[in-house]
């Protein structure tokens, strides 16, 4: 299967500026610079159908259509490259490896939205990739691609790489401008949305990094081309990662609509040593825990919907038997407590209450009435806070319950047996 | 105009005014923390939620605070999803707080108790160990913070930031970490550190002034008017056992928003429980009871006639300024007032001039003697004495002009700043009474008339102001049937500064805004 995003993966160290452009690269952003619109670089965006890659899947050429056409002052487009997600590494790869691929796609996304600036917002943990976005950016403008007059053009462009402070909250988009502000990470109430007011108050587009890195090709071979791949509601390739208990985790690039179950098992070499599988986790933490009778459901945003989850970031994560999902969704909850950013009461307080009831399950002490407890809380904080935080916490916490509620009754009572014989209880009579 | 339904009831607002304000004007509670008619709304304590009612789609459960009233606006703040989302948020908010309502200063009047008996579940299913955070931790030279109290509404950092010009406060940590701090070394610096106290809506920030001091429902509270500066905020005087233990800021749009300045709230309780108050008269050295004060000085003054530098003082009521002119004019040498220099203000509330009324004694045209020519004036060989009601300006005007007589009308008979000075050696004493004493009005810079009501009882057998003056006046044979006509004071001192028509019962609460007065008239 060719490949458009994943080409360099295999290599040591990233792509150099003079290697890319051996390679054709630069050659669509120096065509849109010079001679189109940015109206007709939307359209074809737009046309081709692409979604955001950052987990809420949300179409990239309407995004960009919202900012205003006719501007007094600057506007801006936003990296967001503080890939936080448990298991998800795939704009790592982008950013290690090909980092140029990000850039000429950054540079083309800046001139749809008419932004000159473009503020890339990156992972505090990701300096191999901070440093690698570094040197090509360097790169760039010692050529004079980037600087007063991008390809000649006369039109501006400049990219000021930002690095995060490590908080999962800041890959929020609003909590993200405020970090990139100075401001605390937290989440804006919206609206306004950043269309509207977003980085300093100005107009802003904020999107993914691998949602960027689409955008060469799509310019390059067409929206037909790009509809091609993957499914009808969302075309085009996805890097999925695949981690956890199998033999070769890494990240994959594969249509959308490919199954779980070819991921893990053709291209990972399945479940590691052989083991069965308990659950599998289909894109990031915050999609929550599927049992693997569900391994054959397509991975797109709507098919997972179905499922009652989402395809968020495409990172799976494989669980195998030997694992309890109680411990499991106690490793979450107390990531999830750890990095709420605090600022809504329901989800401050829900994100800790919830992780230390999941952690009484764990501890042998879960009661039956604990279940209604952990639905109380997910149900008091889902929509019910700035931003979707809750959303979730709850995405592990809600699908134990609702996939593996009588496994964690089971390994509570269990465990509450091995305490009272640590404990050195009397258990009858 | 916008107009909109809440609960089945219409109302109109003008468009913009969010649905707590609006929900307000129809005396419908909308609970809320975070939000404060003062400051930026951020919508995060979550508290306020109501349900907006669209037809043919399910109720949409949102924030209030948020939410700008739009004509045809359909709200519930009934509907069971967002009464079940309010009792969701009170159970967060409850469950790690501390509980220790019996021992904290807040508790009857604290929101988060208020809103848990309206709004809550009335049980408890928090069964974890709670959160241990920093307890009464002084952040400044007023404020004792208590972070397991705290229910991070941000309230006070965002006051500090927004208002106070002063962002000394912040979130630190994150997630259930999150704490309310000061930054490390830098105590709050802030002439409103005061109001934090007011803002919190429960037991975070207290006031060291208070602590302790009282259950909040045992004080007797009554409105007043703040004399710590000429902007005469509206405050709240409260008492217990006629002790003043708190002074809280009222809400007055036209005069002072929603806060005030510590100068005031501080130097009030100071001033309305002074020290080494007199509560006898001195006549020649001997003590003796008020009213035998009194009686010496109503007969000086008749029988010197015409010899006596009067100076009035800006701590009086307008009322009681109307009848010293009326009475004192005809007996003194001259009648005037020493205008108050001024410093420089806050740029906030506090205008820098601690001169509460000397906009009465301008408007009722009492004649302004700046110091240096009031001290020269009473220098004179035709001039006596000097009759002053206010200790300290007394002994400034003295010490230029020695040998001088002295009958003072004040609360202390010396407020001299050294204590090794010699007493200010009056001839005749009268003990006067605090402003938080009488019923009475004040004018502020702007020309905004209010009421400050009596809040504590003066000491028995003072003889006040008005009943010392009525005294004078009927020893000199004076008539004062001009005013005994009137229906009461404030009726005649509204006459006499042009604008008729009210009596101190019919001042609205937020105060009567006079006319500008006449330069002509000023001058």
């Amino acid at each position: 299967m060719k490949t458009y995003l994943s080409n360099e993966f295999a290599r040591r160290d990233p792509l150099l500026l003079v290697e890319a452009q051996a390679k054709g690269r630069y050659q669509q952003a120096k065509r849109v610079f010079t001679s189109l619109t940015p109206e007709q670089v939307v359209d074809e965006v737009k046309n081709a159908g692409l979604r955001g890659r950052g987990g809420a899947w949300f179409p990239t050429g309407i995004k960009w259509s919202f900012m205003p056409k006719e501007l007094k002052g600057p506007s801006y487009l936003v990296i967001n490259a503080d890939e936080g997600e448990p298991g998800t590494f795939k704009d790592r790869q982008i950013m290690e490896k090909d980092p140029h691929l990000l850039l000429e796609g950054i540079m083309i996304g800046s001139f749809a939205i008419r932004a000159q600036t473009a503020f890339l917002y990156i992972r505090g943990e990701y300096l191999t990739a901070h440093d690698a976005l570094a040197t090509a950016i360097a790169e760039l403008e010692a050529a004079g691609i980037l600087g007063d007059s991008a390809f000649g053009s006369g039109r501006p462009m400049r990219i000021v790489l930002h690095r995060g402070a490590g908080a999962y909250i800041c890959g929020e988009e609003t909590a993200l401008l405020n970090s990139l502000e100075g401001r605390r990470g937290e989440p804006r109430p919206k609206p306004p949305f950043p269309a509207v007011w977003g980085a300093f108050g100005r107009p802003t587009s904020v999107n993914n990094v691998e949602t960027l890195a689409n955008v060469p090709a799509i310019l390059e071979r067409g929206a037909a081309w790009f509809k091609t791949m993957g499914t009808a509601q969302a075309p085009g390739h996805l890097l999925f990662g695949v981690s956890g208990a199998v033999e070769r985790p890494g990240c994959y690039e594969l249509p959308l609509g490919t199954t779980a179950r070819e991921l893990v098992e053709k291209h990972a070499g399945g479940v590691k040593g052989g083991k069965k599988m308990r659950a599998f986790i289909p894109g990031g933490a915050s999609t929550g825990f599927l049992p693997p009778d569900r391994l054959d459901v397509p991975m797109d945003p709507e098919s997972l919907r179905k499922e009652g989850t989402m395809l968020g970031t495409g990172g799976i994560i494989v669980i195998p038997e030997g694992i309890e999902i109680v411990d499991a969704a106690r490793v979450f909850s107390r990531f999830f407590r750890h990095e709420t950013c605090g600022q809504c009461s329901p989800c401050r307080e829900g994100s800790a209450w919830s992780d230390q009831v999941i952690g009484r399950f764990q501890n042998g002490e879960g009661r039956a009435e604990d279940f209604a407890l952990l639905e109380d809380i997910m149900r008091g904080s889902k929509q019910r806070t700035i931003c979707v935080f809750p959303e979730a916490f709850a995405g592990p916490l809600g699908s134990a319950i609702k996939h593996f509620r009588s496994e964690l009754t089971q390994v509570s009572a269990q465990r509450a047996v091995g305490r009272a014989a640590t404990e050195g209880t009397a258990l009858h009579g | 105009m916008a107009e909109l339904t809440i609960d089945g009831r219409k109302v109109e607002v003008p468009p913009g005014t969010n649905l707590i304000e609006a929900a307000r004007k129809l005396a419908i509670e909308i609970p809320y923390y975070c939000y404060h008619p003062a400051l930026a709304p951020v919508g995060s304590c979550r508290m306020c939620q109501v349900e907006i009612l669209d037809a043919g789609k399910p109720p949409r459960v949102t924030i209030a605070c948020r939410t700008e009233a739009t004509n045809g606006l359909n709200v519930s703040t009934t509907g069971k999803d967002c009464v079940a989302a309010r009792a969701a948020t009170l159970e967060f908010l409850l469950a790690n707080h501390p509980l220790d309502c019996p021992i904290c200063d807040k508790a009857g009047e604290c929101d988060l108790q208020n809103f848990t008996y309206r709004h809550g579940n009335g049980v408890g299913r928090f069964s974890e160990p709670k959160r241990d955070k920093l307890k009464h931790e002084p952040i400044g030279d007023h404020i004792l913070l208590d972070q397991e109290r705290c229910i991070l509404c941000t309230r006070c950092v965002r006051f500090m930031g927004e208002y106070a010009k002063s962002p000394s406060l912040v979130v630190a940590g994150r997630g259930d970490r999150n704490v309310i701090a000061i930054f490390p070394g830098e105590p709050i610096h802030s002439n409103y550190e005061g109001n934090l106290a007011d803002i919190c809506p429960v037991g975070a920030l207290t006031l060291k002034e208070f602590r302790f001091k009282s259950r909040v429902w045992d004080l007797d509270t009554e409105e007043s008017v703040c004399t710590g500066c000429d902007r005469n905020c509206s405050i709240l005087l409260e008492t217990k056992r006629n002790r003043l233990l708190r002074v809280r800021p009222r809400v007055n749009l036209a005069v002072n928003g929603h806060f005030m300045c510590d100068k005031g709230r501080f130097g009030l309780l100071e001033a309305y429980n002074p020290q080494g108050r007199e509560e006898l008269g001195f006549v020649k050295g001997a003590r003796v009871p008020a009213a035998q004060a009194a009686a010496a000085l109503a007969s000086t003054l008749t029988a010197e006639r015409g010899k006596w530098l009067v100076i009035l003082s800006a701590r009086l009521t307008a009322e009681e300024l109307l009848l010293a002119k009326s009475v004192l004019a005809p007996l003194a040498r001259q009648l005037a007032y020493v205008p108050t220099s001024a410093t420089d203000g806050d740029g906030i509330l506090y205008t820098g001039r601690a001169a509460a009324n000397e906009e009465a004694l301008e408007r009722l045209g009492i004649a302004p003697l700046a110091e240096e020519a009031a001290t020269k004036l009473l220098a004179e060989p035709a001039t006596s004495g000097l009759l002053a009601f206010d200790a300290t300006l007394a002994a400034r005007l003295l010490a230029g002009a020695k040998g001088k007589r002295l009958a003072l009308v004040d609360v202390v008979r010396d407020r001299a700043a050294d204590a090794a000075a010699a007493p200010l050696a009056a001839e005749i004493f009268v003990p006067g009474t605090l402003a938080s004493e009488k019923d009475g009005t004040f004018i502020n810079f702007d020309g905004v008339l209010q009421r400050a009501r009596r809040a504590q009882r003066w000491p028995q057998g003072t003889v006040a102001e008005t009943a010392l003056l009525q005294e004078i006046a009927a020893a000199a044979k004076q008539e004062l049937t001009a005013f005994a006509r009137k229906p009461d004071l404030t009726f005649a001192l509204l006459e006499a500064l042009g604008q008729p028509g009210a009596t101190l019962a019919q001042i609205p609460e937020d105060g009567l805004r006079l006319a500008p007065a006449l330069e002509a008239a000023k001058a």
